[in-house]
């Protein structure tokens, strides 16, 4: 740039307007003639054009470091948002556990129902107080019958120690298990019921344990143990289960 | 009875980039903002890509911007949709990446096989360079610019960057018209004085 090109305040002005296409057609023609055939003006319209493209190229420069701010903020918010999500992914799964958790025990409830509506005890063997033989059995029995099930369950699994196998102990000490709200504990006893190869009571036996794993929430077995079952509730709560 | 119905071509997409065409040249601060940013990640994967830092592909992406909106105001760049923005956005990147990949500076440091699969039509080489006549003039007055001090700076982004009226600068400064034209023009002497000493 030449310093001794002398340019007016009305010169910018007018090559501005130009420039800018704001001026007259007058006055564009002007500019036109002088640029073609006056070379300092030529020169000054370079040097204003560059002045001015210079201004705009520098002022744009120092947006691109704001927009480039806005960029990294942007990119911030996608971590947020990322994390947000994870957040939002940790919720979901704590959401669905609570759910799930809730499910099971309204399922656990339903059960529970269901249990209570169909399980009664067996309504016991009749006592026949001639059979010495099996005294202790029979007055394990009157206790059964009488709803005293801790003092029948006594009497039984002193018996059982001698006998482990036998299915009436067992299907009774079951029985009288569930009856005294141990139905967890019932399962083995009536599992050995259901194990033994000819046993009047393994019908009985599939229809209590299955009762019994209803009641400690095990679907599947209940089911599995149900229809194996000829008694009539078995249908009954299957069908129950089943809706 | 049931009139055919004549589909008119759809005038919306060019109307819409001449729209932006003119923003850009107008310098609208959304629209550049909007191109500026939708590109930017391309152009950051390219560099980071070929041995590049972000730092790098931010200094890349800005010159390259800046020759897009240089060619889009002088129409040397007309551009048919934002995909050809993108594109031009993209070719520059890569060249001015692969020449500073190819530099001196770089090449004491870096093998060269790092240089890779980068390639730059000769067309688009030419494109770019077509202005190379002015820059070293320019980038004295954009220096110069930089340091100016902060009221010419303010007065002279109003009335030249920002395309505001003479009268609302006028208003916002509370001056009248010829004092605020009067200003303006001390500024611009201002500016060649430093653009010249700084040479």
């Amino acid at each position: 740039m030449n310093p001794n090109t002398g340019i007016t305040q009305e010169l910018l002005e007018f090559i501005e307007r130009c420039l800018n296409k704001t001026a007259t057609s007058e006055e564009l023609q002007d500019f036109e003639y002088r640029l073609k055939n006056d070379p300092e003006f030529k020169t000054q319209v370079t040097e204003i054009k560059t002045l001015l493209f210079g201004i705009e190229s520098q002022a744009l420069k120092e947006k691109l470091d704001d927009f480039h701010k806005e960029l990294t903020e942007e990119q911030d918010q996608k971590v947020v948002s990322i994390k947000f999500e994870h957040f939002r992914k940790i919720a979901v799964a704590a959401i669905l556990v609570i759910a799930l958790g809730s499910l099971w025990l309204f399922r656990g409830n339903a059960n529970e129902k269901l249990y209570a509506k169909h399980f009664s005890p067996d309504p016991g063997l009749p006592t026949m107080m001639s059979e010495t033989q099996n005294f202790e059995f029979y007055d394990a029995m009157v206790n059964y019958k009488q709803g005293e099930y801790q003092t029948a369950l006594d009497k039984w699994q002193l018996l059982l120690q001698s006998k482990p196998q036998n299915d009436t102990l067992n299907y009774f000490i079951g029985v009288a298990k569930m009856a005294n709200k141990q139905e967890k504990k019932a399962i083995e006893y009536l599992e050995t019921v259901t194990l033994s190869e000819t046993s009047v009571f393994k019908n009985e036996a599939y229809y209590y344990l299955g009762l019994a794993y209803l009641k400690t929430d095990n679907i599947e077995l209940a089911k599995k143990n149900l229809t194996f079952s000829s008694v009539d509730n078995s249908k009954k709560i299957l069908s129950e289960l089943n809706n | 009875m049931l009139e055919m119905q004549t589909i008119k071509s759809k005038p919306y997409q060019s109307f819409e980039q001449n729209q932006v065409i003119d923003a850009i040249k107008i310098n609208d601060t959304d629209t550049l903002k909007h191109l500026y940013t939708t590109n930017y990640y391309k152009i950051e994967i390219l560099i980071l890509k070929n041995n590049g830092t972000k730092e790098h592909a931010k200094d890349i992406y800005q010159d390259a911007f800046l020759v897009f909106w240089r060619n889009v105001k002088q129409d040397k760049f007309v551009p048919q949709n934002e995909n050809s923005i993108s594109g031009y956005l993209y070719t520059i990147a890569k060249h001015k990446w692969m020449d500073y990949l190819r530099s001196k500076n770089y090449k004491k440091t870096v093998v060269s096989s790092a240089i890779l699969d980068i390639e730059v039509s000769e067309t688009d080489f030419d494109k770019i360079n077509d202005d190379k006549i002015n820059d070293e003039r320019l980038h004295s007055v954009m220096h110069a610019f930089k340091v100016l001090g902060m009221p010419c700076k303010s007065l002279l982004t109003k009335f030249y960057f920002e395309k505001k009226s003479m009268k609302d600068i006028a208003k916002e400064l509370q001056l009248d018209a010829a004092s605020t034209r009067n200003k303006k023009y001390r500024c611009m002497q201002k500016l060649r004085e430093l653009a010249l000493n700084l040479k």
